[in-house]
């Protein structure tokens, strides 16, 4: 494992590299996608720390090896917090350049926007050695291709990302979750879809169908809370009563959908988006094929948890396509990861430009290959 | 402004093109006389002009990628069009150039406010979308000032801005999918009606830029439930430090306020004489804030932030207490360029981002430039996110002012660049800045990109003039 | 925007006007997005910048009008929407109007064009040939369905007939005279009677008059008025049109204020100062235009009704003469709602009809094009009827089921006038 300390070592070890190199920060998220077949391991873990942070800016720039705790941890004393609330799945050890690789968002997301969106901009060492900077540190940036965002959620397969300055928010003040039971799927997805387009900044909208019940989270200052759960709880009467948590019932609730703690352990775990209305749909079909599954982003978001059977994944798979959806396998034996579409084929005009670009950042196609898509 | 040489055998082809591009559109869809030709050699930045070679205006996505395909096979060079508001020149054509006009795939072909999408052409102004919307009180978010006249297409290749996108992001952010049409005459679907792509993010590639990677022919943009309502402030203070440091105070506080708009003296002194709004002439500087939510809300809000700016001795202070006095804070800010217009034969409007923290020192180094360059300049800054948006007056008749006053411009960007911040925010780099790129990328990272536009256009057909400085690396 | 005139070219007033509104336009673009005919054709060379940037050119290089430039220039319907929009306060009015008279004056038209021409501007402004005219196309219409084809002559024929009523009213000549209040007389006014509208709607002056009359207003149609010169002006034809001005200048002398209810005339007298500035009748011009009023903002202050509200849903047209060229937006609607009507307005409502003169005969595809669009964002309100402030409109409008009166018959009714013809 090489573990540079500086971008300068970085640069080198891409430079002196003799053949493929699994990149990773420190590997948490390894078992995403397709597994990565190489000698070598290219680690950004000790490239740490934060270098820049304007809390009145809105704006925080870390190397990418600095833990996603630190990140928070830092944003927190300034009563800051990360946007899109990247989940803590993968445990305490992730980093937060692992979290912009994979572009992985939390409920928020749903009208926060995700990780991309944050992003202003990256550091990463190309193919050939070269250390680049792309984006920069200011809200507001259309200058030249918006390379930052590319790398974006690009599973270290074009760049080694060494640095990320992103977009914070301040933490709002209170929290409140309107709970809405006794709902099966279909009206579970409409009374989100009503809660999402209400005037009333829903901030988290999921969906536990073991439980059937719906969570809507409002954040503010706390007056607006109360006023607007106690609203939006009332424009909603006609999906049932609804229960209203407090900020730290909220909190912890949030976070426990954050990290998908009511989906069942299973073999395999896949992550689904799709237009919010077509959930119920997949959900349907997914339980048929025996697999347990939860709603996040109004039913935009599902994850689905099983067997780790081919027959699983193509059910999955075929259930979002069918409803003009995207997955990804978050999970599962090396096997069943090696042997199918892990994230969607790209469509032959695409995977053209798709090889010529992958081919710019990287020539000798030495990262992380086979990740994403079968090398 | 340095161009391509022409093709001299696209040129010399002339005649044949334009039979060939009508066998491809009906009547007037194909323009090639030299009158008609005249009023497309430029865009919203008429210090640059040139006439095309033709003009064609397709209907459909068909007929895009019949004339796409055409001109790849003959090697003829492109310039995608939407309503021709850029302020950096992004629709300059060049001799050799057809210009595709994209006004009449104007549709806007379906709307959901179930999944809060909606699916448009891209000729459909921005404004339309939200007006499509607007009964059912949804809206789309991101409003540049153009917004009346400029078109999604356009919104969606320059990845533009505007008031409200410090609460509610920019066109990348606003968007689930798009259609683009390659060089080689394919269609990429990109996104869908889905949140977050699975495999690499073309959208947000292809968002911002500037007609290098394709011609965008349906757009699947996010559609919000407007707020219960928004009211607005003003507040005058006796220095750009002070009001700098308001912003800061109101940003640290919490609260994300839906507008905060900074103006500097020069802004509104020009903005008073026209709106006869009421803004204080005494000011160095003026901020208008502007928050949403019920009527109990916009009080809280707006009391929070009169609290603010109460601690930095401002020199005047107005509190809406309704829609008519929002609407008459605003109106002066919503006049500006207009009433710039009207002191000043021409201006330039500058569009460069800053750390926030950088306004004082900019505008203070902006002052002595003015005063060197003997040419006046008013300020509107994006306070929120450090967008600043320095209007240069000038005389277009004057060949030494406009000289000047490009040369002004461009060392505020560099200065924007130097002081951390980067040559545009939201107008897009297009001709205006691209001999200007070296300021802000290394060689390597200019190669970069031009790598990516090569992977989607090996013969660089598409906009080839534009936000790339002209390199003997670049074919075509 | 820069502009390329010799100081030879500036010499000429009318060149010199014509730079400085060149100079004024910063080539936005803001102005295409409310241009009828930009948003039904898409095309630069269809919107007012457009339009703007053919007129430079032609001007700057002192070029013989061109068949491209005609071509653009004739689909301006000067419905002045673009003026309303410009954020720079450019003066597209007079520029085109400048135009039109230099296409008058230096492009030959097709023979079929130059006919229908002479024949509309010698027809239209008078009362009696327009009867005349309107009677023969009575009975030409039932026919209207032999000339197929899209030709210019045929489509313009057919638009022609279509436009002309079923049933020819009564004869009406105003000209010569006067209309006294029963009571105290309050105030003079003369009363610009209008050409089509005499022909077509003579139950619009009754009313006028009717109305004025009952609040104590003097009306008088003097003989030596005439057209105001409107068609003529806007073909382009200069002197013609500053003969018409000068002749309405002198008859209206004297009076409180110059009442106009056909507001597509009411742009054109409220801007015979502008066009009579280098005449000796500049200083009168200039007097009559500022004390000339359409119907509804003459009537503001003044108007009283006395019926009860009548339970009727009226959408209001706004003209385009009225809305962009008189900037008379809020005064019909405030005196509608007073007059105890329910108000809607049509979306888009600041796109034309279509009407613009005689527009939807010289371009009846486009005008049947925004015709249908404006009925469409009309009847989405189901209205009972329509008012609008300008014959044209209510012409265009006419025969999609929805009655259309205009604005000063409405207001007439509630103050104890009779019911408009046409409501049921």
């Amino acid at each position: 494992m090489i573990a540079p300390e500086s971008e300068a070592g970085v640069c080198e070890a891409v430079r002196g590299a003799n053949g493929p190199l699994l990149v990773q920060g420190n590997g948490t998220k390894a078992g995403m996608l397709r597994p990565v077949q190489a000698a070598e391991t290219l680690s950004t873990a000790r490239l740490s720390g934060i270098t820049l942070y304007a809390p009145n800016e809105l704006v925080m720039s870390a190397k990418a090896g600095t833990p996603l705790k630190e990140v928070e941890a830092r944003l927190a004393e300034k009563g800051q917090q990360m946007i899109a609330e990247p989940p803590h799945i993968h445990g305490e050890e992730q980093t937060i350049g692992g979290i912009f690789a994979t572009n992985f968002s939390g409920p928020r997301r749903v009208t926060g926007g995700a990780m991309r969106d944050h992003v202003l901009g990256v550091r990463a060492v190309n193919g050939n050695g070269e250390a680049q900077k792309f984006g920069g540190r200011v809200l507001k940036n259309v200058t030249g291709l918006d390379v930052a965002k590319f790398l974006t959620g690009s599973f270290g397969t074009l760049a080694v990302i060494t640095e990320v300055t992103f977009k914070v928010l301040p933490k709002a003040e209170a929290t409140g979750t309107i709970v809405i039971r006794n709902l099966e799927a279909e009206a579970a997805v409409r009374c989100m879809a009503a809660g999402l387009g209400s005037p009333f900044s829903v901030s988290g909208a999921a969906y536990l169908p073991a439980e059937k019940t719906v969570f809507l989270r409002i954040e503010e200052f706390a007056a607006s809370v109360k006023y607007r759960t106690e609203k939006l709880a009332g424009q909603l009467a006609a999906f049932g009563g609804a229960e209203i948590l407090d900020t730290a019932a909220s909190l912890a609730l949030w976070r426990d959908v954050r990290d998908c703690r009511p989906l069942p352990a299973g073999a395999a775990t896949w992550r689904v988006t799709v237009a919010p209305s077509a959930a119920p749909k997949i959900l349907a079909a997914a339980e048929m094929a025996g697999l347990a599954g939860i709603l996040d982003w109004g039913g935009g978001l599902i994850w689905l948890s099983g067997e780790a059977t081919e027959a699983a994944h193509q059910a999955v798979t075929g259930a979002a396509r069918a409803h003009g959806g995207v997955w990804w396998l978050m999970n599962a034996p090396d096997p069943l990861r090696a042997a199918v579409d892990v994230v969607p084929a790209e469509a032959p005009a695409l995977a053209k430009i798709s090889a010529r670009v992958r081919q710019m950042f990287d020539p000798r196609g030495i990262f992380n290959p086979g990740k994403m898509r079968a090398a | 402004m340095e161009q391509p040489l022409p093709k001299a055998e696209v040129l010399a082809r002339r005649g044949e093109i334009l039979a060939g591009l009508r066998g491809i559109l009906p009547g007037e869809a194909v323009i090639g006389d030299a009158i008609s030709l005249k009023p497309y050699e430029t865009d919203g930045l008429t210090a640059y002009r040139q006439v095309p070679l033709a003009v064609v205006l397709p209907a459909s996505e068909a007929e895009v990628i019949a004339v796409v395909k055409f001109c790849h096979l003959h090697g003829i060079r492109m310039i995608p069009r939407g309503a021709g508001t850029s302020l950096s020149g992004g629709a300059l054509p060049l001799a050799d150039a057809v210009v595709v006009g994209m006004m009449r795939m104007n549709e806007i072909l379906e709307i959901n406010y179930e999944d809060r999408y909606a699916v448009v052409q891209p000729g459909v102004t921005n404004i339309a979308i939200t007006q499509a919307v607007e009964d059912e009180k949804f809206f789309y978010a991101p409003d540049p000032s153009s917004q009346l006249a400029c078109m999604i297409g356009g919104n969606v290749s320059m990845n533009s801005g505007g008031a409200h996108c410090l609460k509610y992001g920019v066109t990348a952010n606003n968007l689930l999918g798009l259609r683009l049409v390659t060089v080689e005459g394919e269609v990429l679907e990109i996104g869908g009606k889905h949140m977050d792509a699975a495999g690499y993010d073309w959208l947000g590639l292809i968002t911002g830029s500037e007609g290098q990677l394709g011609i965008v022919t349906e757009v699947t943009v996010r559609i919000l439930r407007s707020p219960e309502g928004q009211r607005a402030m003003l507040a005058g203070f006796a220095s750009n430090e002070v009001a700098g440091a308001c912003v800061d105070a109101i940003i640290s506080s919490g609260i994300i306020p839906v507008a905060l708009e900074f103006m500097d003296r020069p802004a509104i002194h020009a903005c008073e004489a026209f709106a006869h709004a009421g803004y204080p002439l005494d000011a160095e500087a003026m901020l208008i804030i502007e928050v949403e939510g019920s009527e109990a809300e916009q009080a809280d809000f707006l009391g929070r932030i009169e609290k603010i700016c109460a601690g930095f001795a401002p020199i005047s202070m107005v509190v809406s207490q309704s829609a008519e006095q929002s609407a008459a804070i605003w109106k002066g800010r919503k006049g500006a360029f207009g009433a710039i217009g009207r002191i000043s034969p021409d201006y330039l409007c500058m569009d460069g981002t800053i750390p926030t923290s950088q306004l004082p020192a900019v505008l203070h180094r902006m002052k002595t430039m003015s005063e060197e360059y003997g040419l006046k300049v008013a300020n509107i800054f994006h306070a929120g996110d450090g967008n600043l948006h320095p209007l240069i007056m000038f005389d277009a008749n004057d060949p030494v002012s406009f000289h000047k006053a490009e040369a002004f411009g461009a060392d505020i960007l560099k200065l924007c660049v130097e002081v951390g911040g980067c040559l545009t925010g939201e107008h897009g780099v297009g001709i205006e800045k691209r001999d200007l790129m070296s300021a802000q990328f290394s060689v390597g990272e200019l190669e970069q990109m031009r790598g990516i536009k090569s992977a989607f256009d090996p013969g660089w057909l598409l906009n080839p003039s534009k936000v790339f400085p002209l390199s003997e690396h670049a074919p075509g | 925007m820069q502009t390329n005139f010799s100081p030879t070219q500036l010499q000429n007033p009318e060149i010199a006007v014509a730079n400085d509104i060149l100079r004024t336009c910063v080539h936005c673009g803001f102005c295409t997005a409310t241009c009828p005919t930009f948003v039904t054709l898409g095309d630069e060379l269809d919107s007012p910048r457009g339009r703007i940037y053919l007129i430079k050119d032609m001007l700057e290089n002192d070029r013989a009008a061109s068949e491209e430039e005609v071509l653009h220039i004739d689909r301006c319907l000067s419905c002045l929407s673009c003026m309303t929009t410009c954020p720079s306060g450019v003066d597209y009015m007079h520029l085109v109007d400048h135009a039109r008279v230099h296409i008058e004056e230096t492009y030959s038209r097709p023979l079929m064009d130059r006919v229908l021409r002479e024949v509309l501007a010698r027809v239209l402004p008078y009362p009696a040939r327009m009867r005349a005219a309107l009677a023969l196309a009575r009975v030409g219409k039932p026919f209207a369905g032999l000339l197929v084809g899209e030709n210019q002559v045929f489509g313009r024929l057919r638009a022609m007939l279509s436009l002309a009523p079923d049933r020819l009213p009564a004869a009406q000549n105003l000209g010569g005279t006067v209309h006294r209040p029963a009571g105290e007389v309050k105030g003079r006014a003369a009363l610009l009677a209008g050409c089509a509208q005499q022909a077509i709607a003579p139950s619009i002056n009754l009313a006028t008059i009717e109305l004025l009359n009952r609040l104590g207003v003097e009306v008088v149609v003097p003989a030596a008025a005439g057209c105001c010169g409107a068609l003529v002006h806007h073909m382009g034809r200069h002197e013609e049109a500053l003969a018409a001005a000068r002749r309405n200048v002198a008859a209206w002398e004297g009076f409180d204020a110059v009442v106009v209810n056909t507001s597509g005339c009411g742009t054109v007298v409220k801007d015979y100062g502008f066009l009579l500035r280098h005449d000796e009748m500049a200083g009168a011009a200039a007097k009559v235009s500022a004390k000339t009023r359409d119907i509804s903002e003459y009537l503001l202050e003044i108007y009283q009704p006395s019926r009860p509200a009548p339970g009727v849903t009226v959408a209001y047209h706004a003209a385009c003469s009225l809305q962009h060229g008189q900037k008379v937006t809020s005064a019909p609607k405030t005196l509608l709602r007073k007059a105890g009507f329910a108000v809607v307005e049509p979306k888009d409502a600041h796109l034309c009809c279509g009407s613009a003169g005689t527009y939807n005969i010289m371009q009846p595809e486009i005008a049947a094009a925004l015709r249908r669009r404006k009925l469409d964002t009309l009847n989405a309100k189901e209205p009972d009827v329509i008012a609008a402030g300008n014959i044209g409109c209510l012409t265009q409008l006419a025969g999609d089921g929805v009655p259309t009166v205009h604005t000063v018959e409405l207001l007439n009714w509630m103050a104890g006038g009779t019911k408009p013809a046409g409501l049921k």
